[in-house]
Formats: structure tokens, sequence, C-alpha cells
């Protein structure tokens, strides 16, 4: 099947088996391996992308299911040579450690922040409740994000 | 290392009227997608191996939330996310509001639909006790026609609804909860947060001018094969003050009338304690409006 959707702010139009889904297309079909394969059930969220600024997870969404939505990956969040403030603060404060989890940690929090710029930790918390991390414990995955929602912009 | 998915074909068709003819046809496995959210994982899984896939996303307004005279109209597409954010249910149907608001994880809840949810009639389901409590009704259409089910009636055995071969839920109605009546669900979950519910609890109540159950309601989930009503806790209650024994009371009989299973997340006593454990708590603390 023919798709046409915007991937990282470009238009995008490919073709694609009908059995893939949205983590097939972003891989294999488009060759970005940020967006990782965990489990490919939807339990970990190491695949986790925006589809029109919303989470979801591409492990478990049909690529057609993609169709003229605005998709945004890990790769996306960076412009014009620019990091994205979440990427800059996982950075700064060690959010990240083996980074598997880091794509869909960064995706989900961006995605509480487009929804609400100023998140309490306990909706921060929440908003992260589907991206299982075996290294940092959260703690400093937690403060990466409130700092950025507490920095000025 | 990435376990692909079976293949299939994926039709996509444009009206109810064509999905209904396109599970009908009898070349090999046909199964319907919404979210895809339980369905892809079995596929992945190698629990199903569907030849071809009917896509519900291109069938214009089945994700539809409004009021129609003063029920909630529910499309079957619309996701847990597009409930737990609509104005609407959060103001006239809380009790919804707040169930949906506790499915699994923010990325899942934007996929995963009302109706799949529905569909799938998994006995630990977070919307189903919250519906059962507000008496919703379920519409189906399928080669007969369309029809509509009580929710009541809806869910017919361990993942099983009473849905004939071919059919498909299009939407809910959902009555206005009785004027003043206190709502809430519990879900309590044995190893993490955003897991399914061990034992989810919902329950409705309407106090009369002298603090008697006028009306009483109490959903269900992770308690039996199926979501299921309380009926006999809902009994001892009718009518009667609201005191922490009656609480207790209604609370045991809640226990008595579960017929859990064992699984992975717990035993079927432990369920059973907690089902008394939670209605109780959650009985209370609608009485004391202290949730
Ligand atoms: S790979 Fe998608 S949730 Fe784990
Ligand atoms: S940094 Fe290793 S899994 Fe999160």
């Amino acid at each position: 099947m023919t798709l046409t959707f915007t991937l990282n702010g470009q238009p995008c139009a490919t073709e694609a088996p009908d059995h893939w889904t949205v983590l097939d297309l972003l891989r294999d079909g488009l060759g970005l391996m940020g967006t990782k394969y965990g489990c490919g059930e939807g339990v970990c969220g190491t695949c986790t992308v925006l589809a029109d600024d919303r989470p979801i997870r591409a492990c478990l969404v049909l690529a057609a299911h993609v169709r003229d939505r605005a998709l945004v990956t890990v790769e996306g969040l960076e412009a014009d040579g620019q990091l994205d403030p979440i990427q800059t603060a996982f950075a700064e404060r060690g959010a990240a450690q083996c980074g598997f989890c880091t794509p869909g940690m960064m995706l989900a929090a961006k995605a509480l922040l487009l929804e609400s710029p100023t998140p309490t930790a306990h909706e921060v918390r929440e908003a992260l409740s589907g991206n299982l991390c075996r290294c940092t414990g959260y703690a400093k995955v937690i403060e990466a994000v409130l700092a950025v929602a507490s920095s000025p912009r | 290392m990435s376990v692909r998915l079976h293949p299939f074909r994926l039709l996509e068709p444009e009206s109810l009227t064509d999905a209904v003819d396109a599970l009908g046809q009898l070349d090999g496995e046909a199964r319907l997608v919404a979210g895809g959210t339980a369905l892809v994982a079995m596929i992945r899984l190698g629990l199903l191996k569907p030849d071809r896939l009917v896509s519900l996303h291109r069938v214009p307004a089945l994700g539809q939330i409004g009021v129609e005279g003063r029920s909630l109209e529910l499309g079957a597409m619309a996701t847990h996310a597009d409930i737990e954010r609509s104005r609407v249910v959060r103001d006239g149907w809380p009790l919804l509001a707040e169930a949906a608001r506790r499915v699994a994880t923010p990325a899942i809840r934007t996929s995963g639909t009302i109706g799949g949810n529905l569909a799938y009639a998994e006995a630990a389901s977070d919307p189903a006790p919250a519906l059962l409590c507000l008496d919703a009704e379920v519409r189906v259409v399928g080669r007969g026609g369309e029809r509509v089910i009580p929710i009541a009636s809806f869910f017919r055995g361990f993942y099983e609804a009473a849905l004939e071969p071919g059919e498909i839920v299009t939407a809910l109605r959902v009555p206005p909860p009785p004027a003043g009546a206190r709502s809430g669900y519990v879900k309590f979950t044995s190893r993490s947060a955003e897991d399914k519910p061990l034992v989810g609890v919902a329950a409705l109540i309407a106090l009369d001018s002298s603090g008697r159950c006028a009306d009483i309601r109490l959903g269900l989930g992770g308690a039996a094969p199926t979501p299921i009503r309380a009926d006999g806790a809902e009994r001892t209650l009718r009518g009667e003050t609201l005191t922490d024994a009656a609480a207790h009371a209604a609370a045991d009989a809640a226990a008595r009338e579960a017929d859990p299973l064992s699984d992975l997340m717990g035993s079927a006593s432990y369920r059973r304690e907690m089902i008394r454990v939670w209605v109780r708590r959650l009985l209370v603390a609608l009485r004391d409006g202290t949730r």
C-alpha cells in the first residue's frame, strides 16, 4: 500500500506491506533506527513516537493508521542543529545511561510538555508510567523533565 | 530480536456496510481492527494468524462523542484518551472519565478504543465496571442489521462478547447518572501502577435526604470470568443507611458473589479478599466525600 504522512516536519510518501506497524515502517522502510524495538507488545515504551503531538506505541499501531498524520521520532526532536531542550536536559542531568529507553522517554516527555507545559512531578511520573528503564532508577529522568518545564523559554 | 507480524491483508472500508461485507467474505479468517492495542500484540505473540484485518479507521464519524437527548453517545472508535479529555464526559459522566484515565498507559490510551475494549471482553477491563454501573447500551451492526445490547448482557463468558460472527460494535449510549449521584472507580494492581487491574471496583451511589441509599450500583472487574455487576452487594444496601457496618456487609456480599480466576497477577482467593477490601473502602470514601 502507498502511505503519505508527515515525518519530522517533512512530507513523506512511501510503500509499505499491509502488515507493517509504524515501527517496521520507521526502521525497515525508512532506515530511521532511533526508535527502538524492545518488547514488541506495548509494554516497555521504547518505541514511543508522536502522532499529531500525542504519544503512540509504534510497535502496536499499524502503519496504515498513521496515514495523513504527523509523526515525530527522536530524529525529529533536533531542529536546525539545535537540540530540543528535552535532549539537552537528559544529557546534562545524566538521565540516560545505556540509552535504550531514552528515545521513548524523551518523546513521552515531549508529549506531556506539549499538552501541559508546567506539569507537577506527579504528572511527569504518570506521563512516563509506560516507559520502562533498567538503568536510571527514573529519578534523573523525572528531574530532567521537570527542569525543562521550569526553565524560561 | 524483533519478531515480525504474521502477514495479513489489510482492508480499509469506508462505510459500515462495506466493513460488514468485508468481515463476511469467506476466504480464511478475518479480524476487525480498531486501535490494535490488543490485536496486534496477539498477532505478534503468534496467538492469532488472521488472513485479513478489516480496519475501522476510514469509516467516518465512528469516534464522535456527543449528547443526544440526555444520553451520552459515544462512538466505538473514541479512544480512552479522547474520553478522559472530553469535557462532555468529564462533566456529565465523571465515572466513565475516571475509568478511562486508568486504562494502561498514556501511549496506549491514545490508540485503544472503547469499542475495542468492550468487544475484547476481558475480565480486567477498566471501563467495563463503570459502564455496567451506568447501564450503558451497546449498539452493534451486522449482516442482520442493527441491534442494541444492554451492557448487563453484553459479556457472555471469558473473552467472549455477545456478538454474532461479523457483528461490529458501533457506539454506546450511556444514560445520565441520577441527579446528585456520587461515583468513583478504584483500580488495585498487584505488580505496577500501569498494570491491568487485579480487581477494579466502580460504584455509583445516590443518597436520599435521610442518608439512605436510594440508588446503589457496583461494577467489578477482575472478579469473575467477565466484568460483572455485584447485584447481591447492591441488594444489601438498597434503602439502607450507609454505615460502616453496612459497607462491611456489602463488601462481604461482593466477595461472596465474585467468582474470580487465578493468574499471574494473583490467586482467586487473594482477588476475593481484595474485592472485599476495595468495595468497602470505596463505599466509605464516597459516603464521606473523601475521594
Ligand atoms: S517495543 Fe513497543 S512498547 Fe515495547
Ligand atoms: S537508560 Fe538504560 S534502559 Fe533506560
